[in-house]
């Protein structure tokens, strides 16, 4: 008896270090990097938001040429303050929100599509601690990748705007207020994504949620006549960016620090649910 | 040392576990045999805290699945050889799980070198045969250098030298003093493997026995006799608990009763014997014959409930 008592003594100090958070996250850092399927959603991220930049700049270029001939569309330029390229390093904003949302959905939902949600949480058996440790990992880098982006695709533009003698200041308060204010936006839709990966546990459903609460929950709303949904649409997470990015308060819209709120809501109260729907079912 | 306790676990109206409880020793290794759907898997995923029990418990070296302070080097599971992201190589597969407990690179080709992936673990799973998808399945489980490892139908899509690789590893495991929980619908493979048996059915525990026990066991031994007056013979074996089965005219097969009892009858009413064999049940007739009784305890209480009055009579 004394000998089994010594055994078992011996065998529990010899096991190792277990599941710490730090170690989880190593973790999930290795399963993002891993994926082909994670680094081409990052990649065309980064083209997608240069490339539209880079249309944009010809696009607004050609249209402030149309205006020293033209009144009416100088009048129109006016109107917005003068400083016309100041969001041409965001114009990909919206796809960007797409892929690396859909990008937050699918490192959760392809958890339980393909069974590893059995390998991971057998490994650690808190599932809280790999839920944050990934919320971590698409939320760093989603925002990283969008405020590199938009800086590229700044510079991509630069020489474009240049072309058509207008003026776009990278270092500007405004521009770097865009770049970081559409950045955190952005991570905050990856989170959202990955929120919903863990309610949905399926790729396309997330997905598609995503896409109806980004895409058409803003022109439904629109369509819809009444008062009430004029209202709704400015609590939509979309609408919240607007207000977050404008120079002045745009009357009829939330202020920014009311935006920032919404925002916060729209990532807090999906995450919770999520975990404690991780929590309380079966993997 | 897996213990559990009136573990039951129920799906909507379906109960795929049905309050179970058995113990898993340490230092051998023991089969979970019973046919597909009779709860194995089901069981497994509540001892890995995968599952959480309707009611009932189950603890793996004393303590809760979720308790230990680090899983993997405790427990190491084969579940599900499709518990992979199959766009992942099996070497990052590999290291992401070895990652979260800090095992070194160095233990995780180490499992690769011992479950023979070598040549194939920078290739993405999605090509892997069933087979390989087995035996990084078990390079997992192994990963941890864990006490005791669960092993959920092993040998499924592995080719002879795969079962035989499985069977002289878990051998292996078990003589180190580990403890090896492993589940199997294929009985001969059962066999060759456990030392000891749980054998389940319909969510119910049927036998828990060394496996030896359960194919001598009660009414199970036979024995074959060739005679050349089988009716004589039949007449004086005739009695409580002894039954013959006829297979030629003068081939009989006798349970009930051991073959020095046959030959004592034989000799005292001077029967001539030209063969006396003690015939081993197989696993397969073994779980048969267990099964059978599976399904006559619950016929019989549907009965019983219908017409009380048939309680006592013969």
């Amino acid at each position: 008896m004394s000998t089994t008592t010594l055994d078992r003594k011996s065998i529990r100090n010899s096991v190792g270090p277990g599941p710490a958070f730090h170690r989880v996250l190593n973790s999930e850092f290795i399963k993002f990097r891993t994926l082909m399927s994670t680094l081409i959603l990052l990649a065309s991220t980064a083209l997608v938001m240069v490339g539209f930049a880079a249309l944009a700049a010809w696009g607004t270029g050609q249209f402030a040429e149309q205006a020293t001939q033209d009144p009416q569309a100088a009048a129109a330029i006016a109107a917005q303050g003068g400083d016309l390229a100041v969001t041409i390093p965001t114009s990909g904003i919206a796809f960007a929100q797409l892929i690396l949302g859909s990008l937050g959905v699918l490192l959760m939902s392809s958890e339980f599509t393909t069974g590893m949600a059995r390998s991971t949480f057998a490994a650690v058996p808190r599932r809280l601690s790999p839920l944050l440790a990934k919320l971590i990992v698409v939320v760093v880098s989603a925002f990283l990748l969008t405020a590199v982006s938009t800086y590229i695709a700044g510079l991509v533009s630069l020489p474009i705007v240049d072309n058509y003698g207008l003026k776009l200041d990278l270092g500007s308060s405004q521009s770097i207020k865009l770049l970081l204010v559409n950045s955190i936006y952005v991570a905050a839709v990856a989170a959202i994504g990955m929120a919903l990966g863990t309610i949905i546990r399926n790729s396309a459903g997330g997905i598609m949620s995503l896409v109806g609460i980004f895409f058409v929950l803003p022109i439904a709303f629109q369509l819809i006549p009444g008062d009430f949904f004029k209202e709704a649409s400015k609590y939509l997470p979309t609408n919240t960016l607007n207000p977050m990015t404008a120079v002045e308060h745009v009357p009829d819209t939330l202020e920014a620090w009311q935006a920032a709120l919404v925002l916060g809501a729209w990532v807090v109260v999906p995450v919770a649910l999520a975990m404690i729907l991780l929590k309380k079912r079966d993997v | 040392m897996i213990e559990a306790k009136g573990l039951t676990k129920v799906y909507g109206e379906k109960t795929a576990v049905g309050g179970v409880s058995f113990t898993v020793q340490a230092g051998r290794v023991t089969g979970f045999l019973g046919p597909n759907g009779a709860g194995k898997s089901t069981t497994m995923r509540m001892i890995m805290g995968l599952d959480a029990p309707t009611s009932g418990s189950v603890t793996v070296n004393g303590e809760p699945f979720a308790q230990h302070k680090a899983p993997l080097r405790e427990i190491g599971a084969l579940l599900d050889a499709k518990a992979v992201h199959t766009s992942r190589t099996a070497y990052n597969h590999l290291l992401a799980m070895a990652a979260t407990h800090s095992i070194p690179k160095s233990r995780v080709r180490e499992v690769i070198e011992m479950t023979g992936l070598g040549d194939v673990a920078k290739k993405k799973v999605k090509g892997f045969s069933l087979g390989m998808g087995q035996r990084l399945g078990i390079a997992a489980a192994l990963l941890g250098d864990p006490q005791t490892i669960i092993l959920d139908e092993p040998v499924n899509g592995l080719d002879p030298e795969g079962v035989v690789w499985v069977r002289n590893l878990v051998k292996y495991l078990a003589s180190e003093g580990r403890t090896v929980f492993l589940s199997s619908h294929l009985m001969s493979e059962m066999a060759l493997t456990a030392d000891h048996l749980i054998v389940i059915g319909r969510g119910r525990i049927i036998a828990d026995a060394p496996i030896a026990e359960i194919i001598t066991g009660k009414g199970h031994a036979r024995t074959r006799v060739r005679t050349d007056q089988p009716e004589r013979l039949m007449q004086l074996l005739a009695g409580t608990g002894v039954s013959v089965e006829v297979h030629e005219r003068e081939l009989l097969e006798v349970s009930g009763l051991d073959p020095r009892g046959i030959a004592r009858a034989a000799l005292d009413n001077q029967v001539m014997l030209y063969e006396l064999t003690p015939l081993q049940a197989s696993l397969e007739e073994a779980y048969m014959e267990l099964t059978k009784d599976e399904v006559e305890y619950h016929s019989h209480i549907t009965t019983g409930a219908s017409v009380p009055a048939q309680a006592g009579g013969k």
